[in-house]
């Protein structure tokens, strides 16, 4: 199969549908593309293995609604393996937002990819994201998205936002 | 790679970017990275 199919493409597609289609059934109030595939929405594209979809509860309660999720996914052929929902082999988390995480779904920016409308968190939340985790591929992620032939990055916009939630820029 | 070349690279469109990905996926699985030898295991045993 020739490499440029559209079949051997990445599911996201699907995958931004699906979290519709949550919101649709009433399982999940808001959310918004974050992690990896999000910063690729403002940088240059690197390897990610994943997709990370934040969502905004409707049930607020200690599961945040996350088995009634993977039971809706799985009726539509979805596979669970660990910690990860499977769409043709793909995998995606599912992560309850809360705080920074809940402020950059309600914040996120609404994008259309092929066709599906979507939501995706901006590059200021994604750097104050990743100040937040702190692993080392958060700091290079920080470094990536700061470089000035990368994203455009709103710096007030950044720094309001790690004020309000006591957030500091790594040294580098 | 150049500056100017990472700065056209992410001004692309996302659609185009996700194929990227996909593709260094299928990279990474073809040519798996080989790990990196201890002083301990000089010649990868």
């Amino acid at each position: 199969m020739a490499i440029n199919e559209p079949s051997d493409n990445l599911p996201l597609a699907e995958v931004l549908r699906a979290a519709n289609g949550l919101v649709t059934a009433g399982l999940i109030d808001d959310w918004a593309l974050g992690g990896a595939l999000a910063a690729i929405y403002y940088v240059e594209p690197f390897t990610t293995y994943h997709a990370d979809i934040f969502f905004i509860p409707k049930d607020k309660g200690l599961s945040a609604g996350i088995p009634a999720i993977y039971a809706h996914l799985q009726a539509q052929g979805w596979r669970v393996e660990r910690e990860h929902l499977l769409v043709r082999g793909f995998p995606v988390q599912f992560l309850a937002a809360s705080g920074l995480t809940e402020e950059a779904v309600r914040e996120a920016e609404q994008i259309e990819y092929e066709g599906v409308p979507a939501k995706i968190f901006r590059a200021e939340h994604i750097v104050a994201i990743a100040a937040s985790v702190g692993r080392a591929r958060d700091k290079a992620r920080i470094e990536q998205l700061l470089q000035p032939q990368q994203a455009d990055l709103d710096q007030s916009r950044l720094e309001n936002i790690l004020q309000r939630h006591n957030l500091k820029l790594p040294q580098p | 790679m150049k500056a100017e070349m990472r700065q056209k690279l992410a001004r692309e469109p996302f659609a185009e970017k996700i194929r990227k990905v996909a593709q260094l996926i299928r990279l990474a699985k073809t040519f798996p990275r080989r790990k990196r030898l201890t002083p301990a295991q000089p010649h990868g045993k």
